[in-house]
């Protein structure tokens, strides 16, 4: 596929972000038992910025993601979130993950609930919201992603488009600092994927830091404000989206963008 | 294209088959089954009116729905105990404390592994001789019969539990952890009401064998409904009278328990079944 005709390739500066750091990972190193899946790993992802990792399957770039919410954990190094350690075995990660929404590649909305049920589960029974407030703002949420109408629906009555718009409005419930987004269109048939993207598209207007392992290279350089090449459990390149898909820095890069693009 | 497939021939199917084509066959299957039902049902015919002593009914009616009543009151008493405990049994087979889940797969083998007939024995033979003094309870018979039924039950309801949490789809935990449960909560809010619907087919299954083995109560002489045809048969001499009270008795709780496993199923089937 050699779509990078949408959006225009605007400079990639982060424009509203303050520089802030939010998400660190320091000379991460994890192992599935014998094989080395991530190998000395360190990345800032700054307040308000939308990092895409992109890189040939297999090269850990979904498993750095789920070892930000500690879904893996790591054998060597630390994560944290906003200064505080996610990976710190006495870190009380009930809390952490509250301020860190997952998306994931297989929807994996509840199927006994309904969408709206989905979305107000964690608020009430984590946070303690009363139903009638939780489900208020789950109405907001699913407004926004365009899913109103369909808040008494269960999840196999929807699209696979619409079920991951719920999952996304599931995570924002929570009122996540930053928001991951494991490969979540890459269970999707193709005319579906739009609608997801345009969802992710708004959410990073409205300031959300996101962290993004993608196929999808068109949005990556639309959306992205920098983009990290992983390639066997090491990131080989960062930089702004223009300057990688115009002018690669690595060989390796050059490599990767000649096969997708 | 020519669909090439949707359009064989039954011609094509029996050539493809050498013997019968997919017609023949479902004639073949037709007359069989039809055969059959026709002999159970002149068979029937047979023994309601000419075995069947209708004068003898009245008289041993009583009997039979006393031990009625005490079937029913044994199996919803084990019921209850066998599939409330068999759900701990079940969530302690997924445990990943290795002693918690080590004891649970003993008890499973255990209970699982011996005769339903042997767990009564140790319980109505074995338990009372181990009471220093005399053992307090003088009826045994029907506290047995609930001991023994619960804990072989609630080995299968375990087992049925935990097929059915490994049929929920990991990322349903990974999910709910994402989402700042814990794992008590998203087991209990997100995991066991999903991995209920899977095992219920299984736990309505063994719940009705439960019902059924309430017979085997008849060799510590407790007054089930077995109990009473070996009384009447006996006394009279006449095996289908009773046979046919004993028969309805027990179809009475079989076929309303799986209609309400298949309400239960229903009634969980969270908009369409194309999981």
């Amino acid at each position: 596929m050699t779509d990078d005709t949408d959006g225009p390739s605007r400079d990639g500066a982060p424009t509203d972000s303050s520089e802030r750091v939010l998400l660190e990972f320091e000379h991460v190193d994890k192992y599935f038992g014998e094989t080395h899946v991530l190998k000395d790993v360190s990345l800032d992802v700054d307040d308000g910025e939308v990092c895409v990792v992109v890189g040939p399957s297999g090269s850990g770039k979904s498993t750095l993601l789920r070892c930000a919410n500690r879904l893996e954990e790591i054998q060597n190094g630390e994560i944290r979130l906003d200064g505080r350690s996610i990976s710190d075995p006495d870190a009380d990660i009930n809390r952490l993950r509250q301020r860190i929404g997952m998306v994931f590649q297989s929807f994996n909305l509840f199927p006994h609930k309904t969408a709206l049920e989905n979305v107000t589960l964690a608020p009430r029974k984590v946070r303690g919201i009363p139903e009638a407030k939780a489900r208020q703002r789950a109405e907001e949420l699913l407004a926004d992603v365009g899913l109103l109408d369909q808040a008494d629906s269960y999840p196999n009555q929807l699209s696979g488009g619409q079920q991951q718009r719920v999952a996304i409005a599931r995570a924002l419930a929570m009122d996540p600092k930053v928001m991951l987004f494991d490969e979540v269109t890459s269970a999707l048939d193709p005319e579906l994927v739009g609608e997801v993207l345009e969802v992710m598209r708004e959410l990073a207007a409205d300031g959300m830091t996101m962290m993004v392992v993608t196929h999808e290279m068109g949005f990556a350089r639309e959306v992205g404000d920098r983009i990290v090449l992983m390639d066997e459990g090491r990131i080989v390149e960062t930089g702004d989206p223009e300057s990688f898909f115009e002018r690669p820095e690595t060989d390796r890069g050059e490599q990767f963008l000649s096969k997708i693009l | 294209m020519a669909d090439s497939y949707s359009g064989a021939s039954p011609e094509a199917n029996a050539a493809a088959d050498g013997f019968f084509d997919d017609q023949t066959l479902k004639y073949l299957g037709v007359g069989l089954s039809g055969l059959f039902a026709l002999g159970i049902v002149l068979l029937l015919l047979y023994i309601l009116t000419s075995q069947v002593n209708y004068g003898l009914i009245p008289t041993i009616l009583p009997q039979f729905i006393r031990a009625y009543g005490l079937v029913l009151g044994i199996v919803v008493t084990s019921s209850v105990l066998s599939v409330t405990s068999g759900i701990f049994v079940g969530l302690a087979r997924v445990s990943k404390t290795a002693i918690t889940s080590g004891i649970s797969a003993a008890y499973v083998q255990f209970f699982r592994g011996t005769p339903l007939l042997f767990q009564i024995f140790v319980v109505y033979f074995g338990i009372p001789t181990l009471w220093p003094g005399t053992f307090p309870i003088s009826d045994w018979g029907i506290p047995t019969a609930i001991i023994a039924l619960t804990l072989n039950h609630a080995a299968y309801v375990g087992e049925a539990v935990r097929g059915g949490i490994g049929a929920v789809h990991e990322g349903q935990m990974e999910a709910a952890r994402s989402l700042g449960m814990g794992y008590v909560q998203a087991m209990r809010e997100v995991v066991i009401p999903q991995a209920w619907r899977n095992a219920l087919a299984a736990v309505g299954n063994d719940q009705i064998i439960l019902v059924k083995d309430t017979s085997l109560l008849t060799v510590i002489a407790v007054p089930e409904l077995i109990q009473q045809f070996r009384s009447v048969n006996s006394a009279t001499f006449d095996p289908w009278t009773p046979l046919v009270l004993v028969a309805i008795a027990y179809l009475s709780i079989t076929i309303p328990m799986g209609r309400l496993v298949e309400y239960l199923e229903a009634r969980s089937d969270w908009g369409g079944d194309s999981r």
